[in-house]
């Protein structure tokens, strides 16, 4: 599975621009599902027929945070704005891409205390990214203004711990690609929902089930690890005690019948698992929570390191779990 | 096409009271539609039949504009007031106001000069609105709470630039009734069924849009606005959102959604074949109903097309005015030929 997550977070796809690794996706899954439909935002669904007449839904994401460049300067640099939660100080001193065209990080400021200022206050207003590009006109050639870059860095594996700049979701994504595979004829019927454009605001996950009548809604996503040197100490999710069951994040209070279904299937499965309240923080389970009169929803995570960043770190047997337990719920009586 | 600009934005409209805002409207696009509906929120929904109507096109601009309620009245006969949709204070200091659209009011104001704290914020809480009452009982023959307060402000034009209130998002709505208009004196038809929608409480949180659109039904949407622009002479033009005299705001993301690719494209591609200058924003804060939309029904994609405000959401806006022609060309030819339904 170690290739396909490879092949899965190198993949560019920043959110409103998911051609790629819906394509990606689609010719991972296609031989394996009854059916596939790409929606009008760009959502790809694909539905796995079991032998009962309850339906569950697995949501992950396929678009991963970046920029988008707003401005060129005279001299060919360029301005950006953020494509989904950005923290500046992580946009230094690593590469991103954009059309392709490898991108580096530079700090404005025209005196030393200006400079200063502007790296202890880093915003994007102070930041421009060098295409090496010489001239305005070389740069809007190969990055005109509307272009989406995202990180260029590559995909490592570290033994038990595996390193992406595209994590959040693509390991999701995988993860669901990998359960689909390894499924036979599931007991319910089975929605795969690959949404668009969650890091911008839960968009895709708004509305992908509209059509669908559908009993319990489950999000895979990442979450974030506090098992790092003096991390953040009331919260306690840890890469390797397997998949998270999330109680409550800031968009969503999971659905306590769904929390329970997923834990018993755990058991029964034998699957390792571990609890979840993140405080801040929100998943795809609130677009499905609201959509038409509601379905009870709620999300596994995979604890994640340096969520956001260039270098998002999971565990590999978290991975495996997780794949494990979509396919626990898909074949446990509802 | 710039009917109906002066007596569009010189309306009293804040959200939730957009009544004359829309009496006015439908009195003038009477007999331009094949259909009109009015939903509960207060939403106005024209149909205009196209040659091919296996599609649905919604258009959409907003008639509320940003303004105040009365909060409170005060012994001494003055009101406090409570914003409706985002205004800052600074802006409305001194300003005159007009409650319920018929009792001219002043924002009172300590004379600057004995102002100590000048860079201070004002807050609402620390304004007053004066109308010439003496004490509350007054008043109160008078104002009620949650009356509509606006500002009291005049259209001008002076050359390619016109100064009002309310552009955002009167401008939309008219460059709307000027296309209706349009359609009927050419006897031209947009390619597929297009359905006008004047909607309401945009500023208080996206709220009209999504429920004109359970009634509609679209298969994409094109939103018309009034956006900032925030060029000022003193700031370096890379930070400024957008530029008054550069054309039409072309917008490819804002907050809470990256709006639909094939259609973005194909506005830029349509403003080319016309021949008129366009710009894309630059800044990507703030949103339209096209955010409200992405999340509505089995998600409906959207474009969005702006004409750059100067001094947005205050009491003297500014646009230059071959932008808002050029919003309206645009957005004609881009309902003539189809190209809303982006295959």
């Amino acid at each position: 599975m170690k290739e396909l997550i490879k092949k899965i977070t190198e993949i560019y796809s920043p959110s409103g621009r998911e051609d790629e690794i819906r394509e990606f996706i689609r010719s991972e899954i296609k031989d394996y599902v009854d059916e596939i439909k790409v929606d009008k935002l760009g959502n790809l669904i694909a539905i796995k027929k079991g032998t009962s007449d309850k339906t569950v839904l697995f949501d992950g994401h396929m678009d991963e945070i970046g920029l988008v460049v707003t401005h060129i300067t005279d001299n060919g640099f360029l301005k950006v704005d953020a494509v989904g939660g950005q923290n500046p100080l992580n946009l230094i001193g690593t590469q991103f891409q954009f059309n392709g065209n490898i991108g580096v990080v530079g700090v404005e400021g025209e005196t030393v205390k200006e400079l200063r200022e502007n790296h202890s206050h880093l915003n994007l207003d102070v930041l421009f990214v060098d295409i090496g590009a010489k001239t305005r006109e070389e740069a809007e050639k190969l990055a005109p203004i509307g272009t989406f870059g995202t990180y260029a860095t590559g995909f490592n594996d570290l033994g038990d711990h595996l390193v992406s700049k595209a994590m959040d979701d693509r390991v999701a994504c995988a993860t669901m690609i990998q359960a689909a595979k390894e499924m036979d004829k599931p007991k319910n019927n089975v929605i795969f929902a690959f949404t668009v454009q969650e890091e911008v605001g839960i968009v895709g996950a708004s509305v992908a089930s509209y059509d669908y009548d559908v009993d319990m809604a489950i999000a895979i996503d990442v979450t974030m690890a506090l098992d790092t040197p003096k991390a953040i100490k009331r919260m306690s999710m840890k890469l390797g005690d397997g998949p998270c069951i999330k109680i409550k994040d800031n968009a969503t209070i999971s659905d306590r019948n769904v929390v329970e279904f997923i834990k018993n299937a755990a058991i029964e499965e034998k699957i390792p698992y571990q609890f979840e309240v993140l405080f801040g923080g929100g998943t795809n389970a609130m677009g499905y929570q609201r959509t038409k009169s509601g379905i009870p929803v709620c999300t596994i995570s995979i604890a994640t390191r340096y969520i956001h960043s260039p270098h998002e770190m999971v565990s590999y047997e978290d991975v495996l779990n997780t794949v494990k337990m979509i396919k626990a719920v898909a074949n446990k009586e509802m | 096409m710039r009917k109906y600009l002066k007596e569009m934005t010189e309306l009293m409209g804040v959200s939730g009271h957009e009544e004359k805002v829309k009496e006015f409207i439908k009195e003038k696009i009477d007999g331009m539609y094949d259909d009109i509906y009015e939903d509960v929120m207060g939403n106005m929904i024209v149909l205009k039949k196209g040659k091919n109507s296996s599609k649905r096109v919604m258009v959409a601009a907003h008639m509320d504009e940003v303004g105040f309620l009365v909060t409170k009245i005060h012994k001494d006969g003055k009101l406090g007031i409570s914003m409706v949709g985002g205004v800052d204070p600074r802006v409305v200091k001194s300003q005159r106001l007009l409650i319920k659209n018929e009792i001219p009011a002043v924002v009172n104001s300590k004379p600057i000069h004995l102002e100590k704290e000048t860079s201070s914020v004002a807050k609402y809480d620390s304004l007053k609105v004066e109308c010439g009452f003496k004490k509350d009982e007054d008043a109160k023959k008078k104002v009620n709470l949650g009356d509509m307060v606006t500002f009291d402000v005049q259209y001008h034009e002076n050359g390619d630039y016109a100064l009002s209130k309310a552009f955002d998002d009167r401008a939309g709505c008219t460059v709307m009734m000027n296309v209706l208009e349009s359609f009927k004196n050419n006897n031209t038809k947009p390619e597929y069924d297009t359905y006008f929608a004047f909607v309401v409480q945009e500023e208080t949180g996206l709220r009209g849009s999504g429920v004109a659109a359970e009634y509609i039904k679209p298969d994409a949407a094109l939103i018309l606005e009034g956006t900032t622009a925030g060029d000022n002479p003193e700031n370096e033009p890379e930070k400024w959102a957008t530029h008054l005299g550069d054309g039409p705001v072309l917008t490819f993301m804002h907050s809470g959604v990256v709006l639909e690719r094939k259609i973005f494209e194909n506005i830029v591609e349509t403003a080319k074949e016309i021949g008129i200058k366009y710009q894309y924003k630059m800044r990507t804060a703030g949103g339209t109903d096209a955010a409200r939309l992405a999340r509505s029904l089995n998600g409906i994609p959207a474009g969005v097309i702006s004409v750059p405000c100067r001094y947005l959401h205050s009491p003297n806006t500014i646009i230059n005015l071959n932008d808002y022609d050029s919003v309206y060309k645009i957005t004609e030819k881009l309902l003539i030929d189809g190209r809303m339904i982006a295959e």
